[in-house]
C-alpha cells in the first residue's frame, strides 16, 4: 500500500512540483496518473522510488515511512518496485535475456529461478522468441516489451511506468497496454501517463493532477485534456 | 569473467594503461625485494663468518696462542674460537691453489702464521677484542669485518629507505591511474548504474564488475611480472653459482620464519609470488573502491 500525506515538493529555486497531495492506492490496485507536463506526475513517481525527498508530507509504502532523508532503506525499497521508462533504459550490450536476468541478480535469485523466471515473464510479453536478440535488432515496441519484462520479473509488487507509450506510435501503444492489463491484480501497477485514449478505454482509477496540486480522484474514471 | 573481456575489448587503451603502469609497479617491487633480500642475506651471512681473525707470528709457541684463546673464551663474548695450526693453514693454502703449481712450490707451512678465528656473540664485542689481540704480544695481524658489516649495514639502510619512498610512489601513481581508467569507464557506463540503482542494486551489486575487472588486472600483472623475473633470475643462475661459490646459503629473518634467498628455491620463488599478488590485488581494490565510492552515493 502507498500513502501520500499531504506532500509536497518545492524545489530549490522555489517553484512547486508537488503541493499538499494526498492520495492512498492499495495493494493491487491499477492507477493512472495523469495530466499535463509538468502537473507533477513524474515528481510522485520520483516520490516513491525514492529519487527525490519531500520537502513536506510523509509517503508510506508497505507501513514505512520513506519521507525522511535519513531512510536508508533504499536498496530493499527499490527492490520491490519495478519501473518502466518513456525512453526504455535498455542495456545495450546485453541481449534480450539478459536485460531483464540483471533485474533477477539484483533481487538475488538464484541461476535457475533467474532462467526460469525470465524466460515466463519473456512468454508474458511475447518476446520468448527473442530471448538472444540484442536491443539494436528490436523495435521501439519491443524495446518496451523488454523494458516491462524487467520491471515485473521476480518479486516486485509495485510497478510504476512513466510516460511508457510517449515514444510509441498508437498501435503499439495499445499493445504495451494491453502488456499492462494482463497484470492488473497480480500487482499495484501507477502510469503516469497524459495518453487519454489509453486511460478512457481502461477505466482505472485516475489521479488527475495539475500544477502540482490533485485535483480529481476519480475510482473508475476518464480524463479529458 | 566473458563481462571482464568484454569490458577490457571495449576500453582497450585505457586497460592497457591500467595494466601496464601495475605491471611496471609489481616488477619493480619485484627487483627491489630480491634485491633487498640478497643484500639483507649477504649480511647475514658475513655476520655469521669468523668475524676476528688474528695471526700470529711463525715462531709463537702454541701454549701462548691457547692462552690468549682461553682469555677469549673466559670473557664471554665469544661464541667460537677456531685455532688454525701452521699445517692447516698450508692445507687450506694447497686447497685454495691446487690449480696453481707454482704457487704451491713456492710456499711451505712454516712460513704461514697460525691463526685463531673468532666468532664473536655479538657485532658491538668486535672493535673490543680486536683491540684485545692487538696488545698481544706475539700477534702479527687483527683482521676483522667491521668495516664490511658496517657499510653493508649502511648500504642495506639506504636501500630500505630509498625502496620504501620509491616503493610508495609506485603504489601511489598505480593507485591515481588505475582510479583514473576506473572513473573513465565508470562515466562511459553512468546511465547503466543509474539504472541499476533505480531497480535497487546494492553498491556491492555496482562495484561487482569493476572490482572483478581490476583484480583481473592485478593478478595479470603480478603472474607476467612474477613470470619475467623469474625467467631473469634463471637465466643469470650461472652467474649467480660462480660468483656466489663460497657462500652456502643467503637466509632472510622474517619475523618468527627464515627465508632461504640462496640456493634458488621454491619457498622464496612462492613468497615472491604472493607478496605481488598481494600487492597487485591490494592496489586494484582499493582504486575500484575509490572510483565508484563517487558513484554509488545514494
Amino acid at each position: 500500500m502507498i500513502v501520500f500525506d499531504k506532500v509536497s515538493k518545492k524545489y530549490p529555486l522555489g517553484n512547486f512540483a508537488l503541493q499538499e497531495v494526498s492520495f492512498e492506492i492499495d495493494e493491487a490496485e491499477f492507477v493512472f496518473l495523469v495530466g499535463p507536463s509538468g502537473a507533477g506526475k513524474t515528481s510522485i513517481i520520483k516520490l516513491i522510488l525514492k529519487e527525490l525527498s519531500p520537502t513536506s508530507g510523509s509517503i508510506l509504502i508497505d507501513d514505512e515511512d520513506i519521507s525522511s532523508s535519513s531512510f536508508k532503506k533504499v536498496t530493499q525499497l527499490r527492490q520491490k518496485i519495478g519501473v518502466v521508462f518513456q525512453d526504455f533504459k535498455i542495456l545495450a550490450d546485453k541481449n534480450v535475456f539478459e536485460n531483464v536476468a540483471v533485474s533477477c541478480r539484483i533481487q538475488n535469485l538464484s541461476h535457475l529461478e533467474t532462467k526460469n523466471q525470465v524466460k515466463e515473464t519473456l512468454a508474458l510479453v511475447n518476446l520468448d522468441k527473442k530471448e538472444r536478440v540484442f536491443p539494436i535488432q528490436l523495435s521501439a515496441g519491443e524495446l518496451q516489451r523488454v523494458a516491462i519484462a524487467r520491471a515485473i520479473v521476480g518479486e516486485r509488487k509495485y510497478l510504476l511506468a512513466d510516460e511508457p507509450t510517449g515514444n510509441l506510435d498508437p498501435k503499439t501503444s495499445w499493445e504495451i497496454m494491453k502488456i499492462f492489463q494482463k497484470l492488473t491484480g497480480k500487482r499495484t501497477i501507477i502510469i503516469a501517463t497524459h495518453n487519454s485514449d489509453v486511460v478512457n478505454s481502461l477505466q482505472k482509477r485516475v489521479l488527475v493532477l495539475k500544477e502540482g496540486e490533485l485535483i480529481k480522484d476519480k475510482r473508475k474514471g476518464g480524463y479529458d485534456l | 569473467m566473458r563481462e571482464i573481456f568484454t569490458s577490457l575489448r571495449r576500453t582497450p587503451y585505457q586497460s592497457l594503461a591500467a595494466f601496464s603502469v601495475l605491471f611496471f609497479t609489481l616488477f619493480l617491487s619485484l627487483v627491489l625485494f630480491i634485491s633487498l633480500s640478497f643484500v639483507n642475506g649477504f649480511l647475514s651471512y658475513l655476520e655469521t663468518r669468523p668475524q676476528v681473525t688474528v695471526y700470529f707470528q711463525t715462531k709463537t709457541p702454541e701454549n701462548n696462542i691457547f692462552k690468549v684463546r682461553d682469555e677469549l673464551a673466559a670473557s664471554g663474548k665469544t661464541l667460537a674460537i677456531k685455532y688454525i695450526n701452521q699445517r692447516q693453514a698450508f692445507q687450506i693454502y694447497k686447497d685454495l691453489n691446487k690449480d696453481n703449481p707454482l704457487l704451491l712450490e713456492m710456499v711451505s707451512a712454516d712460513i704461514l702464521p697460525p691463526s685463531l678465528e673468532i666468532y664473536a656473540k655479538k657485532p658491538i664485542y668486535l672493535p673490543e677484542i680486536a683491540e684485545y689481540l692487538k696488545k698481544q704480544g706475539d700477534v702479527d695481524e687483527v683482521q676483522y669485518q667491521k668495516d664490511i658489516v658496517d657499510k653493508l649495514l649502511s648500504l642495506t639502510n639506504f636501500l630500505r629507505k630509498s625502496s620504501l619512498v620509491f616503493f610508495i610512489y609506485l603504489i601511489f601513481m598505480s593507485i591515481v591511474v588505475l582510479t583514473t581508467s576506473t572513473l573513465f569507464k565508470i562515466a562511459l557506463k553512468k546511465d547503466e548504474i543509474e539504472l541499476l540503482r533505480l531497480l535497487g542494486a546494492s553498491n556491492n551489486y555496482i562495484r561487482k564488475p569493476y572490482l572483478a575487472e581490476g583484480l583481473f588486472l592485478g593478478s595479470a600483472a603480478s603472474f607476467i611480472s612474477f613470470l619475467i623475473v623469474i625467467g631473469t633470475f634463471l637465466y643469470f643462475n650461472t652467474f649467480l653459482k660462480s660468483y656466489l661459490a663460497g657462500v652456502p646459503a643467503l637466509t632472510l629473518d622474517l619475523y618468527a620464519t627464515r627465508l632461504t634467498v640462496w640456493p634458488m628455491n621454491p619457498i622464496f620463488f612462492t613468497a615472491m609470488f604472493s607478496l605481488s599478488l598481494v600487492f597487485g590485488c591490494a592496489i586494484a581494490i582499493v582504486s575500484s573502491y575509490l572510483a565508484t565510492n563517487k558513484y554509488l552515493k545514494v
